[in-house]
């Protein structure tokens, strides 16, 4: 009894000291790797060395579980303090009052904005305000395998590439090695169900759009977009140089890094994993289509909480986190291009230790389109996605598809109004 | 039905309420409290951030022109068409099988048992491999034969592909069931039958058949119910690139619309709307049940 009383007081002697301590705590939730973990607890121990009287939490989940523990946290009246949005889905968790507007913060120290790219920024600002700020952002780029083109004698793709000379490398790179008629090297593996890595720049480069600016009618059925889609469909379904999605579901959703596919797209979030990978690797700048040279820009931000109960702290570690200190931080861990161009263009971003010509990513920004980003963009990707899976396993064909993704995506567009 | 066991009296009575108590709350917060909020919700319109807004039938009356849900409500009414008089046919044909006095019978009713006890998502994933369409061990076997591949996942089959997986995993649930009620059959009635000259096969249809009703029209309620719920098997195998299906069934739709699209008004309509044709299917089977099955 007496041992339990004593217990009982030293705990609530803790408990008092730690409250007279006054410490702020803060969660951050982001989506992410593993190893992302271990620098992001570096860049909170060096804000925190800032900061000695807040501390931060950070928790990371997989893309899908992210968005899942989201919601239910934030329904459940807990939702982190600061946390990771992907820009296209900011306009939905903006709309309906989840977010905190940082406009009077970063009225008050206008500086936060310093170097920071106007492109990705732009996404942010909203007429209501300024909800959230660029934390990092990606820009697609092709990705290929020196050895698979030596092997086949194709030369390296550089800026002069166009769509065409893409589909004969392609096409050459496709190899049955064995000769039992299955094919074991694909020229291109990259994912279809997403504007992102292909067909948006593709549509782009063709002086097409996937949705008007108003964010307001689905364009990808109109008149250049339609030939995007005929070399597209060309592309993947009569030269069997493209990954089908059973085959690159089959080599873990990454035919590249499984080293059957001689090419993809992506962006810098690869790279990490890519410089694992025994052979060597470079990048070159999307190839140009009829209409030019195009490819997308999403950024990753960084929000507050509408209902934190430390506003001040979390917009701290948000000012933090997109500082020149914070940024090198991040760009460390190979993931992304700094959000600031004096780190993006020193030595932090372009000499990291990750392969890879990381210049090209920064120089895509020139002619980069921002991936749409609009209230009710989730349901309306699924209309276009849903539909679109069926041209890629060649169900459909892309008139009969277009003809049924342009009104579907439209009344997803009006159920989000 | 008659009354069995003993009623309690007196203190007892205090007892077994107290006892009771528990479950019956569970019951009523977790099953009765999430049905009352089901039906609450769906008179809203929510996105689980804002406040709700009350939207009286506006949600139920949007359905008729909600496209993803007709076609998710028309593919759940296919896949039930095909799934339940298959899962029951076969299981009950296994279960009379395996009631024989034949070596080796529990290690039989093992093996049909253990579907449905594995987990659905690792068993799913398997079933992918054997659908695949290039690499998938059916198409090898297929084109060894000299036999063209088939798309199993494809627009065209895939509602067949996931209804065979579905059945061979609610085969031995059936089966279960319904060897209890062929072990409550009397061995006296076969016995007579035999005596008056009645096949193997007569004796099934003239004793087995009829003295099986009630768990035949149990495991119809079952089976109805898991149709309309299907979810897991078929979402595995017809998962698409961007977290959509290429056969969305209701569940699917529902979990859609609510947690992706943030409307959870819409999706508690449709929950219900779902619960409506179940508790409809169940009350035409204990109709028939009370008609033929008991006599």
């Amino acid at each position: 009894m007496k041992a339990l009383l004593s217990a009982t007081a030293f705990t609530a002697l803790a408990l008092s000291a730690t409250a007279s301590f006054a410490e702020t705590n803060l969660t951050y939730m982001m989506w992410g790797d593993p190893p992302e973990i271990a620098v992001w607890e570096a860049i909170v121990a060096e804000f925190e060395a800032a900061n000695p009287d807040i501390k931060v939490k950070v928790e990371v989940s997989d893309w899908d579980s992210y968005w899942d523990k989201l919601r239910v946290t934030t329904v459940g009246g807990n939702p982190p303090d600061v946390f990771a949005m992907d820009a296209p889905l900011y306009p939905d968790w903006q709309s309906r009052g989840s977010l905190l507007d940082l406009s009077p913060y970063l009225a008050a120290a206008p500086e936060t904005l310093n170097g920071v790219y106007p492109g990705p920024l732009a996404a942010y600002r909203l007429s209501a305000g300024t909800f959230g700020l660029p934390r990092d952002f990606q820009t697609i780029v092709l990705f290929y395998n020196k050895a698979m083109f030596d092997a086949a004698g194709v030369a390296y793709p550089d800026d002069s590439w166009t769509l065409d000379d893409l589909r004969a490398a392609a096409k050459k790179l496709t190899i049955d090695k064995d000769g039992d008629g299955q094919t074991d090297q694909w020229g291109l593996g990259t994912e279809l169900w997403d504007m992102e890595p292909m067909w948006g720049p593709v549509l782009y480069s063709y002086g097409g759009a996937p949705i008007s600016a108003d964010f307001k009618k689905t364009t990808l059925g109109d008149a250049p977009a339609t030939d995007a889609w005929k070399f597209l469909a060309d592309f993947r379904l009569n030269d069997g140089s493209v990954m089908s999605q059973e085959d690159l579901e089959s080599y873990g959703s990454d035919g590249f890094l499984a080293g059957v596919a001689a090419m993809t797209f992506s962006g810098h979030w690869v790279v990490p994993a890519y410089s694992e990978l025994a052979f060597e690797w470079d990048v070159a700048p999307f190839p140009k289509g009829p209409a030019g040279r195009a490819t997308l820009v999403n950024s990753a931000g960084i929000v507050v909480s509408a209902t934190t109960p430390n506003p001040d702290a979390a917009w701290k570690f948000v000012q933090f986190v997109i500082s020149e200190k914070g940024q090198s931080k991040l760009t460390e861990l190979g993931f992304a291009i700094p959000v600031i161009d004096k780190v993006a263009n020193s030595p932090v971003f372009l000499e990291q230790k990750a392969r890879g010509t990381h210049k090209v990513f920064l120089d895509a920004l020139a002619y980069a389109h921002t991936k749409p980003s609009f209230r009710g963009y989730e349901e309306w990707s699924a209309a276009v996605g849903d539909t679109l899976a069926l041209v890629w396993t060649g169900e459909m064909s892309i008139d009969d598809a277009l003809a049924e993704i342009v009104p579907n995506a439209d009344a997803a567009l009006a159920n989000n109004q | 039905m008659s009354q069995i066991g003993v009623s309690p009296r007196g203190a007892e009575r205090f007892w077994v309420i107290v006892l009771l108590l528990p479950t019956l709350l569970g019951l009523a917060l977790g099953a009765f409290g999430s049905i009352a909020a089901t039906i609450g919700i769906s008179l809203f319109q929510w996105d689980l951030l804002s406040p709700a807004k009350w939207v009286g039938f506006d949600n139920y009356l949007a359905l008729p022109e909600n496209r993803n849900f007709l076609k998710a409500l028309g593919n759940t009414a296919l896949f039930s068409a095909i799934y339940v008089p298959a899962t029951l046919s076969i299981s009950l044909v296994v279960a009379v099988l395996l009631n024989q006095r034949i070596r080796g019978v529990s290690l039989f009713r093992l093996i049909y048992f253990i579907p449905v006890v594995t987990s659905p998502t690792a068993v799913g994933l398997v079933w992918t491999w054997i659908y695949s369409k290039d690499k998938g061990v059916l198409n090898a076997i297929i084109t060894t034969f000299g036999g063209d591949p088939v798309h199993w996942l494809g627009s065209d089959m895939a509602l067949y592909s996931v209804v065979i997986v579905n059945v061979w995993g609610a085969i031995g649930e059936g089966m279960i069931i319904f060897l209890g009620g062929l072990q409550a059959i009397p061995r006296d009635v076969y016995e007579a039958a035999t005596i008056d000259g009645a096949s193997r096969f007569q004796q099934f249809l003239a004793v087995t058949i009829p003295m099986l009703l009630p768990s035949i029209f149990f495991q119809a309620v079952l089976c109805t119910i898991h149709a309309f719920q299907a979810f897991d098997y078929v979402y595995i195998l017809t998962q698409t690139g961007n977290g959509g299906s290429s056969l969305p069934m209701l569940v699917f739709n529902i979990y859609r619309e609510g947690f992706n699209y943030f409307r959870m008004g819409n999706a508690s309509a449709q929950s219900v709307v779902l619960a409506v044709i179940v508790l409809s299917l169940t009350l035409i089977y204990s109709r028939l049940n009370k008609r033929w099955g008991q006599g």
